[in-house]
């Protein structure tokens, strides 16, 4: 009699966090290079809560429960900057970055230069080239320019490669924030990532699609929570009706 | 029900952006403004099934997680140091740069503040000051007697003097470049102020190595790109828009849940 409340409980735990999903997507929708997230469901089997020694067996009861979140990797929108130090990278591109943690991914390309001269995210974090080295520039440096390997020149020069990777599975991939990633091993330098410079890639968060999914969401908990009162109901009838003492 | 929250840092973070941008809108007139633009992080992820962990005795491994986002912050306002367009006036003591460097201004607390508004006046002593009445540094007096006053393209101030057809050089136009233009610290009044990121400045005549040249008589517009600050503003709306519908949707939810037992 309680498995229908228990089932409830766990479809509407899901549908919260799938919320919570929806929520952290709209508010990034603005965030450079962040990638939308979706969730996954699959049933749980309540393991051993059957008599099968029963002519009738019982039936097995299946509760929700989140499996996964997923990234969405399709590339976002480019939005023209014109601004030398913003760099967009080609889908399943990403900077290499280095913080105090070790060396962190993003595709956050609205880079800056700080007082020392060097390339970094706008967290401060250095961005790094192909020899694993941050990339300087001086304050003579003008006219920077990006080509589509990453490779930087300034009117006074090269200035180096950005190194510039990819991963064989992108889910693998964890978010920390700050739009960074960390990877489970260090990747290689992946020649056919390329760059636009002046160009920033925007969110891929589809407004109408996380709209449509969340009056689905909060539809689908109302409906979940008139089910639990109903059985409830049904439950006190029944105390009610077999509980008489004549 | 975290969604009430992450939604609201979304809203606080659009709310932000609705601020640059008006104040990017607002200046659009205003000589040598340079626009910001607010730039977005995620914040923190909360790892519910970590990805990678092992899912069986076999080391099978979970290809991706479950990580629940808990919204977004601003993480900066930088200045697009872009070249503004160059508009003539007509005046003689209007300067323009072309190219990358600042005026140096003299602050009446003697501190030093950089600009790229070149609206200079004269006052009583013939000293080239700033619309406020701040002197430019290196300090250039024009004498009571100075005609036909010329400033070239690598700063140099001449102007004819007393009877004579000659030109006199009676001062230089010097300016100041950063390492990292977009660490300044703007101060209003079209002043920016070196800090720790900006880096120490680096002091040149104009036309020099790195440095842009400067034109006389006429002035830099703000880099403001009224078409794009539009657009930018109605997505920051609807954004704010759809973030206050999360919070009513978990409100909605929420109510449901506390009208189920009645």
């Amino acid at each position: 009699m309680m498995n229908a409340q228990l089932v409830g409980l766990s479809r509407e735990v899901a549908l919260r966090r799938e919320l919570d999903v929806i929520a952290n997507n709209l508010a990034n929708m603005n965030t450079t290079g962040f990638q939308a997230e979706r969730v996954a469901f699959e049933d749980y089997l309540m393991p051993r809560a059957e008599a099968s020694a029963f002519q009738h067996r019982d039936h097995d009861v299946a509760f929700v429960q989140d499996w996964a979140t997923y990234r969405d990797t399709q590339p976002g929108a480019r939005e023209m900057t014109g601004n030398e130090l913003d760099v967009a990278l080609s889908p399943g591109g990403y900077l290499t970055v280095e913080t105090p943690q070790g060396i962190r991914y993003t595709r956050d390309g609205a880079l800056q230069i700080d007082d020392q001269g060097q390339l970094v995210t706008h967290s401060g974090h250095p961005v790094i080239s192909l020899g694993g080295t941050p990339i300087l520039f001086t304050p003579a440096d003008a006219d920077i320019t990006i080509t589509g390997n990453g490779q930087i020149t300034t009117n006074a020069g090269g200035r180096g490669t950005l190194q510039l990777v990819s991963f064989p599975s992108e889910q693998a991939l964890e978010k920390i924030g700050a739009n960074l990633f960390a990877a489970p091993e260090v990747a290689d330098p992946d020649p056919s990532v390329r760059l636009t410079q002046g160009v920033l890639e925007t969110s891929n968060v589809q407004p109408v699609r996380e709209m449509s999914r969340m009056v689905e969401v909060q539809r689908a908990y109302e409906m979940q929570s008139n089910m639990m009162r109903q059985s409830d109901q049904m439950r006190q009838e029944a105390i009610r009706l077999l509980g008489r003492l004549s | 029900m975290q969604a009430l929250y992450i939604a609201s840092t979304g809203m606080m973070a659009q709310e932000t952006n609705v601020e640059v941008i008006s104040n990017n809108i607002a200046n659009m007139r205003t000589a040598g403004f340079k626009k910001q633009r607010a730039e977005f992080q995620d914040l923190l992820y909360q790892n519910l099934r970590r990805v990678g962990a092992e899912t069986s005795e076999q080391g099978t491994i979970l290809p991706s997680g479950v990580q629940i986002g808990s919204g977004v912050m601003t993480a900066a306002t930088p200045r697009i140091m872009s070249q503004g367009s160059i508009q003539p006036t007509d005046k003689e003591l209007d300067m323009a740069i072309s190219g990358d460097g600042f005026f140096q201004i003299q602050l009446p607390d003697g501190g030093t503040a950089y600009t790229r508004a070149g609206t200079f006046e004269r006052d009583a002593t013939g000293t080239l000051v700033t619309a406020d009445g701040f002197t430019v540094e290196p300090g250039i007096t024009i004498p009571e007697n100075a005609r036909g006053l010329a400033i070239g393209v690598d700063g140099t101030v001449t102007a004819v003097l007393g009877t004579g057809g000659a030109a006199t050089t009676i001062g230089q136009v010097q300016l100041a470049r950063f390492i990292n233009q977009s660490g300044l610290q703007a101060i209003g009044d079209n002043l920016f102020m070196e800090t720790a990121s900006s880096g120490a400045p680096v002091t040149g005549n104009p036309g020099d190595e790195g440095f842009g040249s400067v034109r006389q008589g006429y002035i830099e517009l703000a880099n403001v790109n009224s078409v794009t600050e539009i657009s930018d503003l109605i997505a920051a709306q609807r954004a704010y828009e759809m973030n206050a519908r999360v919070v009513r949707a978990a409100d909605e939810m929420l109510s449901n849940t506390s009208q189920m037992m009645r």
